[in-house]
């Protein structure tokens, strides 16, 4: 038996075996956004399908769910039913704004016209609020509680069960 | 049906392989010949179900069959027939089937080639392949299985993987990787039968180098061509970022290539058995870790698969190898006794030492720095990245003092030398270096250790030369013509020595290359409008406009640039934007033009909606195609030397004259 190497591989056995136990069921894709906890940068975008422009900063005193997409986006398209009865069910407790980018106003248009309409769809002309708040791809979701505040943030297509453990988060 | 038949047929490779290693070990445990030819017999079962798998597997992919849920979860009716083929390995479970079938081809061909010899070894060796080839069956049977019926088939499916269909890189760049990656499993289980039988014989060295050698050819090849495509796609205009997956196929190659070396002192002084024997049981190691860094979901990274359940799976399989081979090393490695032993440290063989030092070394720098930010994560709960910075800044010296024994170390003589010998052998190859690291100055090289990478570059390049000159010499001096010497020297008799030649002549050209692409490039980051010019270098570059163009399986923004040097029209360049249905991001293709002296790349930063404004990242970068070149020189080499031919046979033959027999036996490195 030769202890030296007995010693020696199992002290590197065990550290990498450990460390590589503790790295387990996180996803890596997930960057800690240095937002969360922030104030949400300001914006005021012009609204499709209208003149109007809005302010983020009309709706302080509710939480907003924030999400940004493209109708581009294949994965924008499986979670926008679930954001539009969500919206619908929540009614004027929460505001629901999308943030589109890189798109066109009219592709815009038709998508919400076939699939549902539920809140306001803005369009981020130079992509200028995707880059205040750090997107870094679409679809991404940020909640913000009734004090302008990001308390959270998903990247990737939302789920009812996503939603709802965020949401709870900005009611509180 | 299909997925009934496959389900079937990977039980039967997971009974069948479980018996075999069971049955190995027994008939190694007893010198049982009879045991002996029936594990050979559950190797050959093994490789014929797993072959039978994939074809079925295969049939289902052509034929559409979406009740089999690998084929429902990358099929497509719209793709192409060869996407189709090769999008056995565009997921998770497919790579994993795709896996076992490279294992049981490796499997039963290095049980056909071993048949008739070693046999001492050969029933642990069979082994200890049919029980990795148990996990994987494991995995291929319940955790990760691609056979699982689908009760309610869709008609279509989303296609594979987009990054798989943007570059025809993407589809050679896997099976090479598989290629190396599972072949270490080969002379995995050869070292482990040493270590069980608590004997290394010189005659067994030569199977286990043949076993190294192959998946070290396919791993270089396989990480170069990881690299080139990062470089032709990825667009920020380099070919290696640290990121954990590139780490992770680089690895196992530094421990192989140390291997190798350390296999080298071990034939010609019977020494470094126990260490050569470690470093192969870590190249295969460092392949299941690495496979638990892509399928864990642990890393981000370009090419990590999404988030899986397998990766407990195989850490549970990684830290049983690992204490197993820890625990057999120990018990063991005494018995692995030296025949010889080392006299100086100014030799050829100090020399082999202070390589495999450095490949270690290397090996821990990169494996640390790709493990600490999870070390840091799982201590202080904080999120961290180690970058380039830190790999540059250890790495770099490595490499350089790589080169410089690229040079020092085959220049040096076996054993121990005088001074003069030394003197004689180390002064001339500094005309080399001297030229090269003043030609390197001359064309505006600045950065230290570019210039000590040229010089030392320019002395390993002459001492590569002339050491494949010598023999050639020597034999002309004898009388033969310039050919017959050459093709006796190079090709028949000194074949695996001229074979490393050729290896370090296309290590020194990669390593001079990366040193020279990596810090003399000139880049430019321009916004143009349509119609307007910017100038890079000799080149003046064009904006002429954008076009978008709807592809079957994307739509691709294509911004066209007219390229002139020296006010010459060349070309129309057309660095592309690809959008991809599933993709959150559009994937980037910038354009490349290449030449030997260097290569122009144009990237696409930003388009605006009009099409009349484009912000291009413009590069010039010398050598990179070099690297490409010269990594396929390394390939050629290996492949050289693993030629089977009946030099075996020549070897014992009576040396007719010493002077050639002592250049081609000095020569075995």
């Amino acid at each position: 038996m030769n202890r030296t190497v007995l010693a020696i591989g199992i002290v590197i056995a065990l550290a990498l075996v450990v460390v590589l136990y503790f790295g387990l069921g996180k996803d890596p894709q997930h960057i800690d956004s240095p937002l969360v906890g922030r104030p949400a940068p300001d914006f005021a975008l012009k609204a499709v399908g209208s003149d109007e422009t809005i302010d983020l900063a009309q709706y302080r005193g509710k939480p907003v769910v924030l999400n940004f997409w493209a109708t581009w986006c294949r994965p924008c398209w499986d979670e926008h039913p679930t954001l539009t009865a969500t919206a619908q069910s929540a009614g004027n407790q929460v505001q629901f704004l999308g943030v589109v980018f890189q798109d066109d106003e009219s592709k815009i248009v038709d998508f919400l016209r076939q699939r549902g309409w539920a809140y306001p769809t803005l369009v981020d002309e130079k992509g200028k609020t995707a880059i205040a708040y750090g997107v870094g791809g679409v679809p991404e979701t940020f909640f913000l509680n009734k004090n302008g505040t990001i308390v959270a943030k998903f990247e990737g297509p939302m789920t009812p069960d996503i939603i709802e453990e965020n949401l709870a988060k900005a009611m509180r | 049906m299909n997925a009934t038949l496959g389900r079937f047929l990977i039980l039967g490779s997971l009974l069948v392989s479980t018996t075999g290693a069971v049955l190995g070990f027994a008939a190694g445990a007893k010198r049982s010949r009879e045991g002996l030819k029936w594990t050979q017999r559950f190797a050959y079962a093994f490789a014929a179900l797993m072959v039978v798998a994939t074809a079925v597997m295969e049939k289902a992919l052509i034929t559409h069959d979406f009740s089999v849920s690998y084929v429902a979860q990358v099929g497509s009716l719209s793709t192409p027939l060869w996407v189709t083929i090769v999008s056995l390995w565009s997921s998770l479970e497919g790579s994993i089937l795709f896996w076992g079938f490279v294992l049981g081809l490796y499997i039963a061909a290095a049980t056909f080639l071993t048949r008739k010899d070693h046999e001492e070894y050969m029933a642990y060796s069979i082994a200890t392949w049919l029980a990795c080839a148990s996990f994987f069956s494991f995995l291929i049977a319940g955790p990760a299985s691609p056979f699982l019926s689908v009760a309610m088939p869709p008609t279509d499916g989303p296609g594979p993987n987009p990054l798989l269909q943007n570059h025809v890189l993407m589809i050679i760049h896997p099976p090479f990787l598989y290629l190396g990656y599972v072949g270490m499993t080969i002379p995995f289980g050869f070292a482990t039968a040493a270590l069980l039988r608590g004997r290394l014989g010189l005659a067994f060295l030569k199977p286990m180098r043949t076993a190294l050698m192959l998946p070290w050819i396919f791993l270089t090849i396989a990480i170069m061509l990881g690299g080139w495509w990062a470089y032709e796609v990825l667009g920020w205009g380099g070919y290696w970022a640290w990121d954990p997956v590139e780490n992770a196929s680089l690895l196992p190659w530094l421990t192989a290539t140390a291997a190798l070396h350390s296999a080298v002192v071990m034939e010609r002084r019977g020494v470094l058995k126990g260490w050569t024997v470690t470093l192969i049981q870590g190249s295969f190691l460092l392949t299941i870790l690495g496979t638990f860094m892509t399928r864990s979901g642990v890393f981000n990274s370009v090419h990590s698969f999404t988030q899986s359940s397998i990766g407990p799976t195989i850490l549970v399989f990684l830290a049983a190898v690992l204490l197993g081979s820890v625990a057999l090393l120990a018990t063991r490695i005494d018995s692995l006794e030296a025949e010889g032993r080392i006299d100086g440290a100014v030799s050829r063989e100090g020399m082999f030492l202070l390589n495999n030092l450095l490949f270690v070394l290397f090996t821990f720098t990169v494996l640390i720095g790709t493990v600490f930010p999870l070390v840091v994560e799982a201590l202080r709960g904080k999120q961290m990245s180690v970058g380039r910075p830190y790999f540059d800044s250890m790495v770099v010296p490595v490499g350089t003092a790589l080169v410089f024994l690229l040079g020092v170390g085959p220049a040096l003589p076996w054993g121990r030398a005088s001074k003069e010998q030394v003197r004689r052998s180390l002064l001339p190859p500094l005309i080399g270096a001297a030229l090269v690291g003043i030609i390197g100055y001359a064309l505006g090289a600045r950065n230290a250790w570019t210039l000590l990478t040229l010089v030392f570059g320019g002395y390993a390049a002459q001492v590569t030369l002339a050491e494949m000159w010598k023999p050639v010499v020597q034999r002309m001096k004898r009388g033969d013509s310039l050919v017959t010497a050459t093709v006796q020297a190079q090709f028949k008799r000194g074949r695996r020595r001229f074979a490393s030649y050729i290896i370090h002549a296309g290590a020194v050209i990669v390593i001079v290359a990366i040193a020279v692409s990596s810090t003399t490039r000139t880049q430019r980051e321009v916004s143009l409008a349509r119609g307007q010019s910017a100038s890079i270098g000799a080149y003046t570059l064009t904006f002429l406009g954008t076009e978008t163009r709807n592809e079957p399986n994307r739509v691709a923004t294509i911004a066209r640039v007219a390229v002139a040097k020296d006010g010459k029209q060349i070309e129309v360049v057309e660095p592309r934007m690809n959008q991809y249905a599933t993709m959150r991001e559009p994937i980037g293709t910038p354009a490349v033009h290449s030449t030997l002296a260097g290569d122009l790349y144009v990237s696409i930063m930003n388009l605006d909606g009009s099409g009349e404004n484009a912000g291009l990242l413009l590069l010039i970068t010398p050598m990179v195609s070099w690297i490409w070149i010269a990594v396929l020189l390394m390939g050629v080499g290996g492949v050289i030397a693993i030629i089977p031919t009946r030099s075996a046979v020549t070897v014992l033959e009576p040396q007719d004259s010493a002077a050639p027999a002592v250049a081609e036996t000095a020569a075995l490195t």
